[in-house]
């Protein structure tokens, strides 16, 4: 069985990722945030190619956004808590390909994250979250979880569509 | 197969199957390392011909008038309280200003940052002031040799001193995430009311002086330790597409 990260142009479909976040189209947008880009990519990856390889990319994938974004938080180490469960999914579970159930599991994706990096900044503050910050938070996750959420019957589909293709079995 | 005579051959092969991974996590443990160098270095060379034109650099021209005006106003008013400090309002008000295209923005979410078409190659260094039409915008964060990267007054973590003229007070702008943030004044009666102007410190170091901030949205009087007001920022990073960055 060819996996998925023996083949470079599979890879190389994770540049998107910073593309996307980069560019970060206002249309594709609520309130002004933008969808979890790496969940959306990471999501379909994983289901395909295990829980090892999940956490290899979700381990690069929040490098890279790392380095892309300030200071005060990163996404790898909840990106790669969900490369390997959704690997894992993918390996025992029967082929997840639902719409309905891609959606739910992009939105637990991008609230992981989001609350991986809320706690973060809740550490960075001294363990205090005053009421802004807090009404922001909210308002953030539950944006970019809907938005998330959203968009993920649509690309993950796709991509998963594509990936399973490429490696037959 | 026969046995090998080396019993730690397999195991050595095994660990070079994985060097090209090892060499791949230690590439990407440098892109985070740089903060993304060669990903926003490269997302310039692709982005450059979409690049925001010339029309809104006029706007700025014309708006940098008006907020002259007000600095002017500023000034004049300092000249007289503070002769002792007129060393460093000459050096705020030296030129030195560059240009920058804004090529990426996420005013909202978790990280709320720009990024500029410009880096250190012209002349651009972490710390350094970033104007909008009208005013302060954020500070330089990061970078790269063709890039750079704002951190906006409106992210988390933001902290700068600011003056309020009229009522000759201090207080700190403290980023909330919010297009709005928040302003923690030192004095328990700071004396100011909504509409009021805020600008930076016209003995400011970090900052360029008598840069228009924002205005005073509304006022809490009942916060503790000490009142807290609402800042509306005068220059909304949402519709800027050119910024000037203010070199040391």
């Amino acid at each position: 069985m060819n996996r998925l990260h023996r083949q470079p142009i599979c890879v190389a479909s994770a540049l998107l990722v910073p593309l996307a976040t980069l560019s970060s189209p206002s249309w594709l947008t609520i309130s002004g945030v933008a969808p979890a880009w790496a969940v959306l990519w990471l999501l379909p990856w994983a289901l395909v190619d295990g829980p090892v390889s999940g956490v290899m990319a979700g381990l690069g994938l929040g490098l890279v956004l790392d380095g892309l974004s300030l200071d005060g938080g990163s996404q790898a180490p909840a990106l790669m808590l969900l490369g390997w469960w959704w690997g894992r999914l993918g390996r025992r579970a029967a082929p997840i390909q639902r719409s309905l159930n891609l959606g739910l599991l992009a939105w637990i994706g991008a609230v992981v994250v989001g609350l991986a990096v809320l706690v973060q900044i809740w550490l960075r503050q001294g363990f205090v979250l005053d009421l802004g910050l807090r009404s922001w938070g909210l308002q953030t996750l539950v944006c970019q979880s809907l938005m998330t959420a959203l968009l993920a019957p649509l690309l993950v589909s796709l991509q998963l569509l594509l990936w399973r293709r490429r490696t037959p079995g | 197969m026969a046995p090998s005579l080396w019993p730690g051959k397999g195991r050595w092969r095994g660990a070079g199957r994985l060097t090209p991974w090892l060499l791949f996590v230690a590439a990407l443990l440098m892109v985070r390392l740089s903060k993304g160098a060669g990903f926003a270095d490269a997302y310039a060379l692709v982005s450059r011909p979409f690049w925001p034109g010339p029309a809104q650099r006029e706007w700025i021209t014309s708006a940098a008038d008006l907020e002259q005006q007000s600095r002017l106003q500023l000034l004049e008013q300092d000249n007289q309280r503070l002769r002792g400090l007129l060393e460093l309002q000459q050096r705020g008000n030296s030129d030195g200003l560059v240009p920058a295209a804004v090529m990426s923005r996420t005013p909202r979410g978790w990280w709320q940052q720009l990024e500029l078409g410009r880096g250190s190659s012209h002349g651009i260094s972490a710390g350094d002031s970033v104007l909008g039409p009208g005013g302060l915008v954020g500070r330089i964060a990061s970078v790269t040799p063709s890039t750079s990267r704002v951190k906006l007054l409106t992210a988390p973590g933001t902290e700068i001193g600011v003056w309020l003229p009229r009522s000759r007070s201090h207080a700190l702008l403290v980023g909330q995430g919010t297009s709005r943030p928040q302003l923690r004044f030192i004095d328990k009666d700071p004396n100011v009311r909504p509409g009021d102007l805020v600008s930076t410190s016209p003995a400011s170091t970090l900052l360029p002086a008598n840069m228009p901030v924002g205005v005073i949205q509304s006022v809490d009087e009942r916060s503790v330790p000490a009142p807290r007001a609402v800042l509306q920022l005068i220059a909304a990073p949402e519709a800027i597409d050119w910024v000037q960055v203010k070199t040391e």
